[in-house]
């Protein structure tokens, strides 16, 4: 349980103790990344708290929206159109969305233990 | 049929709690396997978060820092440091000038007051000044105020009836020429180097610009100066002659700054 926290860990340690220089213009890019990996990671919690968690789904997932949100961006970049917005409005309400869920599978689970006491 | 179907159904019925009694009892043993690639492909993609996370949070942080020191902004900042010390440096001089020529007009007085010989050249040098603006004008003079013409609505070229800057040239020169010590032009101490321009109605005298009326102080003796502008034909008669309105008051006492007053 404790090893993902601690590989999330690690990963932002890596990512701050890394010294690469992007060009600004891919500054949306990474902003998409940030929301499409939050919105998988939180969609696999949420998978495991309902027990419908599936690890191909999961990883598939993730690289898969992080891919799709990158090309939207790129080719709203190429047209003139902030197709990117796109990305992170959906990423960003699935985000709540799985987030209110967790939030309600926690609480339904903590009053069914006090039940049972 | 009937009697064969009923108890098919409750296989199947049973057969499924089987299944899944069977899926429960399997997982145990899986467990360990099934745990550990989940939670791979879990640290995987917790890694990949947590290093695109730090990654932006370290890119913002550059960008914060970049922006608060951007190389203009700390360019500016040291020009301005420059000139506010230059500005310093600039008061300081002539601070230190304005005390040195006081020491040198005390040891000219000195001298003079020593020896007779040395009085004519005292005043030569005294002279000398007040003709360079360095000291200040003080003393009897004259004033004389040049103020354009009345409109005149027969003429349609104003250029007929305003002042012109060759109009305040003639009248400086002969000034000069009559032995004026000091001259100033609407307050503005002239240099021997000092330089008028028509500017439309105004002319500009060393940058700053002046509109008509123009008054101009000299210090001079009276009589010589005033005589030399009337001469019959000489700077009166030609502005006059040239719509200028020209009026010429003697004073007592003409004041005028030295140029680093100004």
């Amino acid at each position: 349980m404790w090893l993902p926290l601690l590989g999330l860990i690690f990963g932002v340690v890596l990512g701050i103790l890394t010294d690469i220089q992007i060009p600004s213009v891919y500054e949306n890019y990474l902003s998409i990344a940030v929301l499409a990996a939050l919105d998988t990671m939180v969609g696999g919690i949420r998978a495991q708290l309902q027990q419908v968690y599936d690890d191909k789904v999961f990883i598939s997932g993730f690289f898969f929206n992080i891919i799709l949100a990158a090309g939207l961006a790129f080719l709203g970049v190429h047209i003139g159109v902030d197709l990117y917005l796109a990305a992170i409005f959906a990423f960003g309400v699935r985000l709540f969305q799985n987030i209110a869920v967790i939030r309600r599978l926690i609480l339904t689970k903590f009053e069914n233990r006090k039940l049972n006491k | 049929m009937k009697v064969v179907r009923r108890p098919k159904k409750g296989g199947n019925w049973k057969n499924k709690m089987m299944n899944s009694d069977n899926n429960n009892s399997k997982q145990p043993k899986q467990k360990s396997l099934l745990l550990s690639r989940k939670y791979i492909a879990l640290l995987i993609v917790c890694i990949i978060t947590g290093f695109i996370i730090g990654f932006s949070y370290n890119l913002s942080k550059d960008k914060r820092t970049l922006s608060s020191a951007s190389p203009q902004f700390e360019q500016e900042n040291q020009y301005r440091e420059d000139l506010i010390a230059k500005k310093e440096r600039n008061k300081e001089l002539a601070e230190e000038l304005a005390q040195l020529e006081d020491k040198i007009r005390a040891y000219e007085k000195q001298f003079s007051s020593n020896e007779a010989q040395y009085e004519q050249n005292r005043q030569d040098a005294e002279q000398l000044r007040l003709l360079l603006g360095l000291s200040a004008g003080v003393g009897p003079g004259i004033k004389i105020t040049l103020r354009d013409g009345d409109y005149n609505p027969n003429t349609t070229n104003p250029n007929e009836y305003i002042v012109h800057e060759s109009h305040i040239f003639k009248l400086l020169n002969e000034l000069k020429i009559a032995g004026a010590e000091g001259i100033s032009i609407n307050g503005q101490r002239l240099k021997p180097n000092s330089y008028i321009i028509c500017n439309g109605p105004v002319i500009t005298i060393d940058g700053q610009q002046y509109p008509a009326p123009f008054v101009v102080e000299a210090v001079g003796n009276q009589e010589v100066l005033v005589s030399s502008l009337e001469l019959s034909g000489g700077v009166f008669d030609q502005l006059i002659n040239e719509q200028i309105v020209v009026t010429v008051e003697k004073s007592d006492l003409i004041e005028m700054k030295t140029i680093s007053d100004e």
